[in-house]
Order: C-alpha cells, then structure tokens, then sequence
C-alpha cells in the first residue's frame, strides 16, 4: 500500500558511552521505530531514559554504537560527517534551552542565515535577506527584531527564533528535543500551535521529545515511551492516554498535575515510586521493575520483549501477555 | 480620552505584544558600559591612555633626543640645591664632580664655569664668573658651599626645580624625560606585540586542541605541561642568548613562551563551549568546522582570552624589563625601561632618582594593565562577580 | 484568623546596565496561619522576586524600594543581616528550584542539615542532633535515611536533593515554607512524589507554605489560595475554585486555557497567550497585560487598573469589571450577570 518509505526509520539503534572504570552508559538500548511523512511520533521519559541522547545519535551529533538510521531510506549511520552534509539539510533539530541554543554573540539575523550560508543556499545578499525576513514574518517576528541579540528576547521569542533557523532550509524531518520544557505555559501553547502549523503547512515529520505527556498529545501521532534506554510502550497517541499498558506509562500519566482543583484534592493518585536506576548498570530483566507495583521474579530476570498487544499498541511488559 | 472613547476596544495588537523595549545594545556595547562604570577600571584604562599619548606624542615636545650625551650636564637631578650667584637673579648649582653650573631663576641650567684654580691648603676651587669675577667653591667641611664676596661660606641654599631637564639626566648627560618617553614606547610595543603573538599561538593551539579533543589533546596538553615545566625567565634568557640584540630578538622570546598560558585558557574555554547547545545545532545545521570555530566558539571564548591578553601585557613589560635590567635587553643607546633601571643602579646611592623614576614608570605600567585586565574581567563575565 | 506574613505594598528594583528594572511594583497579601497559598505566574512576572523580598536574600543590585513585609507581626524591612539570620530558617525557611546550588558539595548531607538545627540551638548535643536529622530524612521519605547522613549532595538525585533541602528547611519547624518552583527542574514523576511530601509534612506540621510556580496545575494538587501575577503586580487573588471555575481576569483565563487538558480532543489547537511578557525595565503605562490582552481597551493601555471586590476573599486588577465597562464582548460581566 505505502511505498513511499518512512522519512525516518531507526532500527536495532544503540548508543554507549564509555565512562571512568571501563563502564558504559546505556544511553539508548536497542530501540526502533519509524515516522512516515507529515507524522509526528512523540518521544517521552523522565530525564535520563535516553531520549534525547536518541535524538542526538539520529542526528549524528553522537556516532551510533550499533544499528541503522535511514533518511528517507538511506542509510546514514555509516556515512562520515563530510558525506553526511547534503543529508543535514534533510534533518534539522530544535534544541531544549532557548538561551543555550542561540550564539549570544550573533545577531538572529545571523543566527537564521546560517543554514543558508552552511550549504549555500543564496546567491546573493538579497536573497539571503529577503528569505531571512520572510522566516522571521513566519515565526512571529519582523525585520526590527532581526538586527538585535538574542539575549534581549524572551524565551519565547527565541524558541521562536530556533524554530526559524530549523525550518529555513525546508526540512523534512525536524527532531525537536523538547523544545518547550524550559518555556512558561503560556508560551508552551503558542510553540506546540506554531510547529503544527509548519507542520500542516510544509508537511514536516516530527520526532517530538519530550517529558511531558500532557502536550505531547497535542502534537502526536504515535507516541513512544522510554525508560532507561529502551522503547517500552508504543501505540497511536489517543490509545497511549485511553488504554496505557505498561505499568510506567500508567504511572507517569497520573504523575501529571491535574488544573482541576476539585479532581485534584478528590483524586488518590498512584504516581511512580522511587528514582531511575544509573543507566551504567542497568538491573536486571526488565529494567522498571525496581519500581514497578507488580514485578515478579520473571522480571528480574527475563527481559521483556516489545510485542504487539492489540494492534498498532506495542509494549514490552511480561505482565500484559501472561493474562 | 474622553469618556466615549475611554472603553474603546483595541484589539488584540500583535506587533505591540512582541515589541521589544530594551535599546538594541551588542555585546561590546555591554561591556563597555559594564566597563566604565567600575571606577578602578576606567582609571586604570585613561592611566594607559596618557601612557601612549606620553610615549608616541612626547617625543614630540622635547628638545632632546634619547641619544643625545651632554657630558657637562652629567647627572643633574630635577630639584636643584643653588646657592646665589654674584649677580642678582642668578644662583650656582654644585654638581657631583665639583664643578659649578650657573642656573637663573626660572630654574634655567645657564652655564658651566670655567674652572680656574684648585687651591688645595684652603679646600676651595676658584671658578671665573666672567673676566673680573671669580667664584669659590669650598669644600673644607660638608655641605660643599659656595663663597660669597666677603669669602664667607654660604651656608643657606635655595631649592629649585630644574627647568632644563625637567626630570634631570643621567650619568652621560641625557634628558631622563625624553628617554623615558622612548623607554615606555618601546617596553610597550615589545610588550603588544608580544601578547598579540602570543593571543594568536595560543588561540590556534588552544582552540585546536579544546576542539578536536581526544588524543590529539592529550598530545598537544603533553607538549605544553612540558614546556611549561621549564622556568619561563630562564628560557627567555636562554633564546635571547641564541639571538642578536635588538628588539626584534626580545619579541621573539617574549611570543615563543608566554602562549603557552593562553593555549591552556582558550582550550578550557572550548572544552565548554563546545557541548553547548549552540554548538551542538551549528552542527546539526552543517556547518563547517571553520564556521564554527570563527563564528561561534572563538567569539564567545573572547571574554577570557582579552583578560589573559591584557594581564599577558604587564609580564611582558616586566620580562623585557627585566632582560634590559641584567643587560640582555635591548642594546645601547636605545631606551627602555628595564636599560634605564640598570644604568641607574650604578649611581644608586647618589642619584637615586635615576632609578626611582623609570622604575615609576613600570608601577604605573603595570597597575594600569592590571586594572584593565580586571575591569575587562568583571565587565565580561558579571556572573563571577556574585 | 491570624496572620504569619502580611505583606503591603511592596516594591523591589534591581540596577541593571540598562536601567531599573521594577520588578515589584506595589504587591500586598497576606498568609494565615496554617495555610498554604500559591503564587502563580510567568518569568518575569516577579514572583519569586517577592518571595527573596520576604527572605530578604536579594542577590546583587537588587533592593526593596518600599512597602513592609511583616512576619508574626515582626517588620522585616530594615531588619540587619544578623537579626535576619536569627529569623531565616527558626520563623521562615525557604527551598529553591535548584537544590544541588543551596547543598554546598563538600560537606555531607547529614552535617548540613545538622549544623541548621545547631545553628538556632547551640545546645543540642552531636548524637540528639543526629537523631534528629535521622528523624528529618525519615519524615521526608528520604529511603535508609540514617545511612545515607554521610553522603554528599552528588550521591543523591535531583528528587532526594530536593527532599534533603525540604528537611533542612523543616529543621526548625517554621512557621512559613516558602517554595521557589521547588519541581520545575525535576520530572513530572518526582514533581509528584514532591508535591505529596509537602502536602504530608504540611498536615504533620501546621505551617504556612507560600508556593510559587509557573503551573496552574501544580497549583491545584497543593494550594488552597492563588494570587496570580503578571508584570511585577497581582492580578488577580481568589481561592483555588474560583480561579478555576470563574476567573476574574483576562490573563488568568488565558492561563487556565493554554493548560493542555488530557480529556479534550487533539484536533482542537491550544489556546496560547499571544505575545510576550512585558519588559520590567519600561512597564507600560496601564495594565501589564494589556498588549497581550483580547479585550483591551483604550483605558487598560493608559490608565492601570486598581483593584476590584468581586467578592469574597476574590479580587482582580481589571477594567472589565469596572462599573461602566461595556458589557457587550465583555467576559467578565456576562458572567457575574450569569451567576449572581
């Protein structure tokens, strides 16, 4: 049916890093997946389940310690960073902190023209002008702000401002690695509107990471959940929040604050227990069972594969096949 | 606003919700305001600035040059102890090799006497004043002393500033002013270029280093830990020894050694910068390493390098000064600094202004650069301060 | 009912290179005893430069202008560094967003948290003070609590850190907490895990905890009154149901509707404040929000509205709900008429 293939398929993806003591940091473990054109498949975990050191290594900011990413169904983890270069043009990233992302000393200008300039994109001054203010008109922005610094906007604006720096070159797949995290709520709202409309408008693929399941919905397609390096749950994003299966993704959707003053006092709330375990050595079988409300001796020591619960919904949990 | 108009709906104004207040300021901008409004920094910043005007516009004003000997005017100091003439308005000045030098009374060194007779038994030496009037000094007891006509000691003396030389000459007659103003031009050229030398090494290796990191770090770290590990001095004065005099020579001893400071500055500032966020999406954009390293790494590792460059700059002039001081410095009649302190020392006791007032010059060198270098740092990185 | 903190009028400025920015401007409230309160708003907004006012820990230029802060009936403007510390940590005590910042990395938690309790009763012995910080960890759910006094701020995780700091601020049972987004850097799973610890410690304890955030939902888990603030003034102050359930202000509803709601429908775009946060150093001239705001009138650019009764214990600093405000396209008072 779809020949087309997928903008993005990752496959096997594994990523260590080697620490102190010959140890190695399970960043990312074995995970797969694939977003089709115009999708967007969301990336969720608390911080340190390797979900933006996924996004990196696709992005080959970090070289892959085994398996394949494919472009557009090129391969690309094999090829060096010279080789690589036309393919950058395909993928683009939004990166988490406004402040930290943009080069206090450029002016954004500067800053959004430099895609064009990297490949080489204008011929002229003009030009080059002319598709910078038009980016800018696009984010929200006008000419006046394009002279300034980046440290004279607000979070807001600079989110705005990474978004046009990412989209310039008209990507086809753009990773944001949670690009609102760090931004007040009611600029949280504006960013999640701003990238669906790109993405309606110029039908871009997300890889959405995030940490916050509430507007990852927003955004979704399909949604992924990770902990501790592995892709635990995966599903179409309205069945992850009607029907979660695995035991973290239940725990993490009622972790959510409620703005529901009256639910919120009523609700008794079962929450996660306990923190992530070191991804240096990770325990055992499955890797939630430390604090997981049903573990059984078949998760300490068996790992649970991800496997197809009812369709589309995959999950990697002992307990949902064994009923 | 009246009243009818006072509810009036405005709408929802885009352009007015993301309009941006603050005056449009860069990043120099900010430093430089930063800069001077800390007292001690703006200080030490117009210190240097009369510094250059002194040393490039000076030379300029003056009658003499550095070279220019006038062996009769040896050694005179800026405040002259005068005694009065046989005229009116006119005063004599002993020097240090007993002879008498007429001084008026603007201060002005008129003439050297002629010296007529030494009358041994009596402890005075007649001058001739003119063709009819001799003038004896007297050095039967200290004070040496000048007569007057009724041949009586004049013990009372005057002092006065000396309006020739106006801060004195040194034991071969030269204008100490004048040749401090070659001296501070020299000890500060040796010493900006030597820190610009060093600030371009020590970027290059430095930055490359921080940046590839891994192995060719540990290799490049290595080589610097060793060169570091030989005293700096020695070294300068082992490559001086290898050169011929001259100013070229001390420049290259002084830039072959001191990058190595820098290098260590600019590798950690890249080892930092170089996993931020910026970074990171300069190269998830593609560009090219040179890009990066020019337009994002470089710059924003500038704070740190400016405050190692200025500090680079008192211990350049400190180094030149002190090679010029135990004479490998820069070869005579040239000026420095470091020349002027060492031919001072002779006449240490007698003429201590000689070296009092170069060795002035290099305090007011060296704090001025030290406040710089620390305004600079407090005005490029406010965090540090808290 | 009795007040632990009553603060009135207050106005604090920071010295910047580009100018003053006013980042209170003119800021009363007060909190009873026993109760906890929330101060929501975005960055820049000056809620936690209200909360450091309150402390007095103002870093760097920053001063309060005017107004008095009042702690048990105790005026603390003024107060010297000495007399405050005596204060600090015994009647009010404070825990930030960023725990590893407040830990000093070198000393063992156990220690910190001790050399507090020694710090306000010297005569505490080694071993009772031990014990009694054992006690502390164990009321904060830190796990092994008397084996992991030897460790150091490093060994914990963001969550623990963040339970070491509460008890260190619960050592000397204060009379107010006051938490500076004590879960915003942490994930929503521990920001769970924390919010119900202070809401256990806080029934244990009796205190007033002042909780400021930028969450409306975190609000609503923890906090029984809101003030919600936006550029350096409170716009609007009412219990958590009526912020909720009939917002008096144009910026509140904009917060309460940019809230992803898990019920709602995907397909419906979120409702996002338009614009920016104004710029502290040039406040506009009427009410802060005006230029983000959908029914702005004339007057809100010029004139800043004072503060209106809608109410008990429910106020709100806008025009709509000024007496002849229009009540066509008016959000406010189609309500009120709605609901008498």
């Amino acid at each position: 049916m779809n020949r087309q293939p997928p903008v993005l398929q990752v496959e096997g993806l594994t990523k260590h890093f080697p620490v102190s003591g010959h140890k190695v940091v399970h960043a990312v473990d074995d995970v797969s997946f694939s977003v089709s054109r115009g999708k967007t498949l969301g990336l969720v975990g608390e911080s340190g389940c390797g979900k933006s050191s996924c996004a990196r290594t696709i992005i080959r900011i970090y070289e892959p310690t085994a398996g394949r990413i494919l472009l557009d169904g090129e391969e690309i983890s094999t090829l060096n960073q010279k080789q690589l270069l036309p393919y950058r043009k395909k993928m683009q990233m939004i990166f988490q902190d406004p402040y930290a992302s943009l080069n206090a000393r450029m002016t954004v200008h500067d800053i959004i023209a430099e895609p064009l300039r990297a490949h080489r994109v204008c011929s002229s001054r003009q030009e080059e002008n002319e598709m910078v203010s038009d980016m800018l008109a696009r984010v929200g922005l006008n000419k006046e702000h394009a002279n300034r610094y980046a440290h004279e906007f607000s979070g807001g604006q600079r989110q705005r401002v990474g978004i046009a720096r990412a989209l310039i070159l008209k990507p086809e797949l753009v990773i944001c690695d949670e690009p609102i995290s760090a931004l007040d709520v009611s600029i949280q709202a504006q960013v999640v509107n701003m990238l669906r409309h790109f993405q309606e408008e110029l039908a871009l693929t997300y890889l959405f990471i995030a940490h916050d399941l509430s507007m990852v919905r927003y955004v979704s397609d399909d949604v992924g959940v990770m902990y501790l390096g592995q892709l635990v749950e995966k599903c179409e994003a309205d069945e992850i929040y009607r029907h979660p299966l695995h035991p973290y993704t239940v725990g993490l959707l009622s972790s959510i604050p409620v703005p529901n003053p009256r639910m919120a006092k009523a609700r008794e709330k079962s929450g996660l227990e306990g923190d992530l375990p070191s991804p240096i050595d990770p325990p055992a079988g499955c890797r939630f069972h430390t604090r997981c409300p049903y573990a059984t001796e078949q998760c300490r020591q068996e790992m649970p594969q991800l496997k197809e619960a009812s369709s589309g919904h995959f999950v990697a949990c002992h307990r949902i096949f064994n009923r | 606003m009246t009243e009818h108009t006072k509810w009036e709906r405005v709408s929802g104004n885009e352009e007015e919700a993301e309009r941006i207040y603050r005056k449009s300021r860069s990043f120099l901008g900010d430093v430089w305001f930063r800069f001077r409004h800390k007292p001690t920094a703006l200080c030490g910043f117009i210190l240097v600035l009369i510094l250059l005007v002194f040393c490039l516009a000076g030379p300029f004003f003056t009658p003499y040059t550095y070279s220019e000997q006038n062996n009769k005017m040896a050694s005179i100091p800026p405040l002259l102890t005068v005694y009065p003439g046989p005229e009116e308005g006119s005063y004599l000045y002993i020097t240090q090799g007993m002879k008498l030098i007429e001084v008026d009374n603007e201060g002005n060194l008129v003439r050297q006497l002629k010296k007529k007779k030494d009358d041994n038994a009596q402890k005075r030496t007649s001058f001739v004043w003119d063709d009819d009037t001799l003038v004896y000094l007297d050095y039967s007891r200290l004070p040496n002393t000048v007569l007057d006509k009724e041949g009586n000691r004049i013990e009372v003396s005057q002092k006065k500033w000396n309006h020739t030389y106006l801060l004195g000459t040194d034991q071969l007659g030269r204008d100490i002013l004048t040749r401090l103003m070659y001296g501070t031009r020299i000890s500060l050229m040796v010493a900006f270029i030597a820190a610009l030398v060093n600030m371009v090494i020590g970027i290059a290796y430095g930055g490359i280093s921080g940046y590839l990191g891994g192995r060719t770090d540990t290799i490049m770290m290595r080589i610097v830990d060793i060169i570091s590990t030989i005293p700096l001095t020695l070294y300068v004065i082992l490559i001086k020894m290898c050169l011929d005099d001259g100013l070229l020579s001390i420049i290259i001893a002084l830039s072959s050694v001191y990058w190595v400071d820098m290098a260590r500055v600019v590798r950690g500032e890249m080892l930092s910068l170089k996993n931020q966020e910026f970074v990171l999406a300069a190269r998830t954009i593609g560009s090219s390493t040179k890009t990066i390293l020019l337009n994002h790494l470089i710059p924003n590792a500038m704070g740190p390098i400016l405050v190692t460059v200025t500090m680079l700059i008192p211990s350049a002039i400190f180094m030149e000064a002190f090679m010029s001081f135990i004479g490998i410095g820069i070869a005579p009649p040239m000026a420095s600094l470091g020349t002027m302190c060492n031919d001072a020392t002779e006449t240490l006791r007698t003429n201590p202004y000689q070296l009092f007032l170069p060795a002035l010059v290099i305090c007011v060198i060296m704090f001025a650069f030290n406040f710089v270098g620390d305004g600079l740092r407090d005005a490029l990185d406010p965090k540090l301060k808290k | 009912m009795e007040h632990i903190l009553e603060v009135q009028d207050l106005h604090t400025s920071f010295l910047t290179s580009s100018g003053e920015v006013k980042a209170v401007r003119g800021v009363s409230f007060t909190v009873e005893k026993g109760e906890s309160i929330g101060i929501v708003g975005e960055s820049g907004s000056g809620k936690s430069v209200t909360s450091l006012s309150v402390m007095q820990l103002l870093a760097g230029t920053g001063r309060i202008v005017g107004g008095s802060v009042k702690l048990n009936g105790r005026e603390l403007v003024g107060l010297s560094a000495k007399e405050m510390r005596t204060i600090r940590g015994k009647e009010v005590a404070m825990i930030f967003q960023d725990p590893m910042t407040s830990l000093n990395p070198l000393i063992p938690v156990g220690e910190q948290v001790g050399e507090m309790l020694w710090s306000h009763d010297k005569a505490l012995s080694k071993a009772e003070r031990e014990a009694r910080v054992v006690d502390l960890f164990q009321m904060v759910r830190i796990p092994e609590a008397d084996k992991r006094l030897k460790s150091f701020p490093h060994e914990f995780s963001g969550g623990m850190r963040q339970r070491v700091m509460i008890a260190m601020a619960l050592a000397c049972k204060p009379d107010l907490l006051i938490a500076d987004e004590p879960t915003t850097a942490l994930d929503v799973s521990i920001q769970d895990q924390i919010l119900k610890l202070m809401r256990s410690v806080q029934k244990e304890m009796g205190m007033s905890i002042m909780f400021i955030t930028h969450d409306l939902g975190v609000v609503a888990e923890l906090c029984s009154r809101v003030l919600v603030m936006y550029g350096g003034l409170i716009m609007e102050e009412a219990n958590i149901f009526d912020i909720f359930e009939q917002p008096l202000h144009p910026y509140t509803m904009g917060l309460i509707a940019s809230i992803p709601d898990l019920n709602q429908d995907k397909k419906k775009r979120l409702q996002p404040i338009i614009g920016s946060p104004p710029d502290m150093i040039h406040p506009p001239a009427g009410c802060p929000f005006a230029p983000r705001c959908p029914y702005a009138c004339r007057i809100c650019l010029e004139e800043l509205p004072p503060v209106f009764r809608a109410g008990e214990g429910h106020s709100s600093r806008c025009w709509l709900l000024d007496e002849d405000a229009p009540s066509t396209g008016n959000p406010l008072k189609n309500r009120k008429e709605g609901q008498p």
